[in-house]
């Protein structure tokens, strides 16, 4: 009798204790359940928000390649030097034979191809726009107009005369 | 025991519809960006055909230049071309941006003192790209080399996706 009496009891605990468990596990599960929840939707969040960072297009590297072929008005024994020409010039301190200054010519006829090329703000759909060379030997120009978004496709176009100079064009554009 | 079952199906129905959101939700813009960037390869291709491109007439090899002495004699054979159906397009133009344009189409007669050469008049969607505009231009009796900043501009009806 005693000893019937005190099965019932154990097995009255072991219920009790299996119960606990199994709401623990639930819990447990529950919590598991809602932190992955919140890890996902933080994800999501991370994952589809654009990414700002400037991407190589090939309207911008189009634009900086054509540039460079330009005929400038500045000219040399030959005949009229390119715009990629005219940059190792001005790079070099040397005038154009015509005796005008190559670093001012290189400032106006690429501001006046950007002004003509990229028209910004209004209603189109172009903020700003940066367009920064330099050499191995220092800085050589730096142009800038409207508002510098976040938000920029751009090019890098690194490119040498053969002679040891090297030059690098930085150009992007913001929506 | 159900409880923790219908967690773990909740849990990966959720996983699951993270996951194809994800995927599917920039498909549009991905589609856009793949035509814009066929398009681009399309005027690309055109402007570094034989008929179109400078080679190395101007010096050393140019990419993306156009010889505007070829296009001005191509716009008078146009039809031997399929009036553009050669390069599945409608419409194909070049328009100088700098020096400055001042509207005036270019004739066999008044080349080079005009900026737009209409080789193909097309309808249609257009899409533009920056070329070189170069050609040979006579000073004193002495040819030199000039080129231009310009865009070449295509028309085309449907999709190129």
């Amino acid at each position: 009798m005693q000893s019937g009496r005190d099965n019932n009891h154990v097995f009255g605990e072991f219920d009790i204790m299996n119960k606990k468990g199994q709401e623990e596990m639930v819990g447990f599960a529950l919590i598991v359940i809602i932190v992955s929840v919140i890890i996902l939707v933080f994800l999501g969040f991370f994952l589809s928000s654009k990414n700002n960072e400037s991407t190589k297009t090939l309207e911008a590297e189009n634009f900086v390649l054509s540039s460079l072929q330009y005929s400038t008005e500045c000219t040399d024994y030959y005949g009229y030097i390119s715009l990629k020409n005219l940059i190792f010039l001005c790079n070099s301190q040397t005038d154009c034979v015509s005796g005008q200054d190559s670093c001012e010519v290189l400032n106006s006829t690429l501001q006046g191809i950007l002004n003509q090329s990229w028209k910004v703000g209004g209603g189109s759909s172009i903020k700003g726009y940066e367009l920064n060379i330099s050499s191995n030997t220092g800085w050589i120009l730096d142009m800038e107009k409207g508002n510098l978004t976040g938000n920029s496709e751009g090019t890098l176009q690194p490119f040498s005369d053969g002679t040891g100079a090297s030059v690098n064009i930085v150009f992007n554009v913001y929506h | 025991m159900a409880i923790m079952l219908l967690a773990i199906t909740l849990f990966l129905a959720l996983a699951a519809m993270f996951i194809l959101a994800t995927q599917f939700s920039d498909l549009k813009e991905r589609a856009s960006i793949i035509a814009a960037d066929n398009a681009q390869l399309l005027i690309s291709k055109i402007a570094n055909s034989p008929e179109f491109s400078c080679g190395d007439s101007y010096g050393s090899e140019m990419s993306s230049c156009i010889d505007a002495d070829k296009v001005i004699n191509l716009k008078k054979d146009i039809s031997q071309y399929g009036n553009g159906g050669f390069w599945g397009v409608d419409g194909i133009q070049i328009r100088t941006i700098y020096p400055q344009n001042t509207g005036i189409e270019c004739t066999a007669l008044n080349y080079p003192n005009c900026d737009i050469i209409t080789i193909v008049k097309g309808n249609g969607t257009g899409i533009s790209s920056f070329v070189s505009l170069c050609g040979k231009i006579s000073v004193n009796e002495i040819a030199y080399n000039k080129c231009n900043l310009a865009e070449i501009i295509i028309t085309y009806s449907g999709s190129l996706t």
